[in-house]
């Protein structure tokens, strides 16, 4: 009798790192797992997707060049992490009264997320190897200077603050999407010959036409580029063109073309993939990968122009600080 | 469970060939009172992109030309006349509201909230001189408006599902009778108005919206507008909407932000610059 119980044991065993495998996502899983299928026969991408993490986007200096941790190397670099990003750190912890105020928010505010990516890479880049944005042309260099000072001193005029803080675009929405301070979600709709990405950040939809037309024409520009949409085996590749020069990515100009590629990898997992080719900006293309995880929480209206009121304030103080003749000083130059 | 073929044959390939193509070469033709052509998961398909035409935005009810408040725009800035599209033709305001009102249209330039490019809310989007694009999945209807990239989201599978707080664009619950989309819209910000003549309502706003298809290209809509704290009974707006059929259609962006800061904080930027 007793020998009767060991086969379905032994398949329960085998099965749970399948079930895991599963779960976790990993592209290197359950190769078995086949996505799930819309009623027209296209893999199924639709839901709110989940992108926070604390694995940072460019590999921190002092890891080199190790792109997965090992052992409690993990653990470690997580715990420091949340350390460095407690906002409820006072100056009697021991930072500066300067980086208090610099805080602004509590922690209760923010939602970064509190672990890293389930692959334990070092980066959210993948490709260079250094796990690092390539260097920027001069061109790509200067653009990037003038807009950090803007940013650094008191306002002149709204655009010195940025497209996040303008309400214009979310502080995540890129394109392309990248994990920051909080509402970090991407809710996909599909309807035959359409995807459409809803981020949650400033509410913005990017619909997403499958038909394979053309982009829109080069003199015509959006401030999230123009998304045109393909699929690669069970991948949704999409390509965006026509981005303006007043947006930038990470150094980014006009005219970076930008790949970004979802694959359902797991019944509550997408792999969201994208690269950033822009020869004019970057030496070098580069590539990161942030898996999403599905999540049943809906996602809700983010009114920020409507609510903008630290915009007037922002202005406010600038001009009150000239009126009391004093320099240009401030701002947090982020 | 679907009934077997009639005959208990297999259907004749060549037949079903043609039925399959036939029926993607065909245009739809969809006379009023017809049903309208189905989504995969067997929905009336309201997928597309559509825009109201007519000058509602500017006010509900009817109304004659008048000039616009920017005598520089000419004959561009001007309000085009409306036959209006409420049931009954005026609005059944509370006498207190009815002042308000008349004090809101007197001071709309300074007072309509789309004026800066704050989110229209429901029904307003619809009627704004703007395209927006339905996509229908089985749970949710998402609704995009080309007008300062607004959007909501329709909940077709969670009737239970209350919002915690209010929003711009409300909150949107749906279903299906026959053959028109129901959508009961809640939880508004006292913030939004109807139109540019200072018609409102407060935050105990409610609005039915029904969608039915009465035409391959062509949408009826209809609201029911329900305030007690402003009005005097439920009243009702109708109007059709029509499929955008150019060529490559898609919405555009109309990020409208940068093009009011200058009204907005205008006095409050460093002018000695550029």
């Amino acid at each position: 009798m007793r020998r009767s119980l060991i086969a379905p044991l032994a398949a329960m065993l085998t099965a749970v790192p399948l079930t895991l495998a599963a779960a976790d996502g990993g592209g290197d899983g359950d190769q078995s797992w086949t996505p799930p299928r819309t009623a027209w026969g296209v893999p199924d991408l639709r839901g709110v997707w989940d992108f926070r993490t604390i694995t940072p986007l460019e590999r921190p200096a002092k890891l080199g060049d190790k792109q997965v941790f090992e052992g409690d190397e993990a653990a470690e670099f997580r715990v420091a992490e949340l350390g460095r990003r407690d906002k409820d750190r006072r100056a009697s912890d021991g930072i500066s009264a300067e980086q208090d105020v610099r805080n602004a928010y509590n922690q209760f505010w923010w939602d970064y997320g509190d672990e890293l990516t389930e692959d334990r890479r070092t980066s959210l880049i993948v490709r260079p190897e250094s796990g690092r944005i390539p260097a920027l042309t001069p061109k790509g260099r200067e653009r990037y200077s003038a807009m950090r000072a803007a940013r650094a001193r008191p306002p002149r005029t709204p655009v010195d603050r940025g497209v996040a803080e303008r309400c214009i675009l979310g502080f995540n929405a890129g394109p392309p999407y990248s994990p920051s301070a909080y509402n970090n979600n991407v809710h996909i709709f599909q309807s035959p010959g359409y995807a459409v990405l809803l981020i949650e950040m400033v509410n913005d939809a990017r619909i997403v036409p499958l038909d394979r037309r053309g982009h829109l024409p080069a003199h015509i520009r959006q401030w999230r580029g123009d998304a045109r949409g393909r699929w690669d085996g069970d991948t949704l590749v999409v390509e965006s063109r026509n981005f303006t020069d007043k947006t930038s990515f990470r150094g980014s100009g006009a005219n970076m073309a930008l790949t970004e590629r979802f694959t359902r990898v797991g019944p509550d997992r997408v792999l969201y993939e994208y690269t950033v080719s822009d020869p004019e900006s970057f030496k070098a293309p580069w590539t990161a990968v942030i898996p999403m995880k599905k999540t049943a929480e809906p996602m809700f209206e983010y009114a920020c122009h409507e609510g903008n009121y630290s915009m007037f304030t922002m202005l406010e103080g600038a001009r009150e600080g000239e009126r009391a003749g004093g320099h240009e000083t401030g701002g947090d130059g982020q | 469970m679907r009934r077997p073929n009639r005959s208990g044959s297999i259907v004749n390939p060549l037949r079903a060939a043609f039925l399959l193509l036939a029926g993607i070469w065909c245009v739809p033709t969809l006379a009023p009172g017809q049903p309208a052509d189905r989504t995969p998961d067997g929905n009336p398909n309201l997928n597309g992109i559509w825009q109201a035409v007519g000058s509602a935005n500017w006010n509900l009810e009817g109304h004659s030309a008048e000039a616009g408040p920017l005598a520089n725009m000419g004959a561009l800035g001007a309000i085009p006349a409306g036959l209006g599209i409420v049931e009954g033709g005026e609005i059944p305001y509370q006498p207190w509201a009815l002042e308000r009102r008349l004090q809101n249209k007197a001071d709309w330039l300074k007072l309509d909230p789309v004026v800066k490019c704050y989110m229209p809310g429901v029904p307003r989007a619809t009627y704004m001189p703007f395209p927006f694009q339905i996509v229908q999945t089985p749970d949710h209807v998402l609704i995009a408006y080309e007008f300062a990239s607004a959007s909501r989201v329709i909940y077709m599978d969670r009737p239970d599902f209350e919002h915690p707080g209010d929003a711009w664009m409300g909150h949107s619950r749906g279903r299906w009778e026959g053959e028109t989309l129901v959508v009961e819209v809640t939880n508004h910000v006292p913030d939004t108005w109807f139109d540019s003549a200072g018609n409102f309502h407060s935050e105990s706003l409610r609005v039915e919206e029904r969608y039915t298809r009465n035409g391959p290209n062509h949408l009826m809509y209809e609201a029911t507008i329900e305030d007690p704290e402003v009005f005097t009974r439920p009243w009702k707006i109708k109007l059709p909407l029509y499929r955008r059929l150019d060529e490559n259609m898609q919405l555009l962006e109309f990020k409208c932000v940068e093009f009011v800061e200058e009204m907005m904080y205008g006095h409050l930027t460093r002018k000695d610059e550029e």
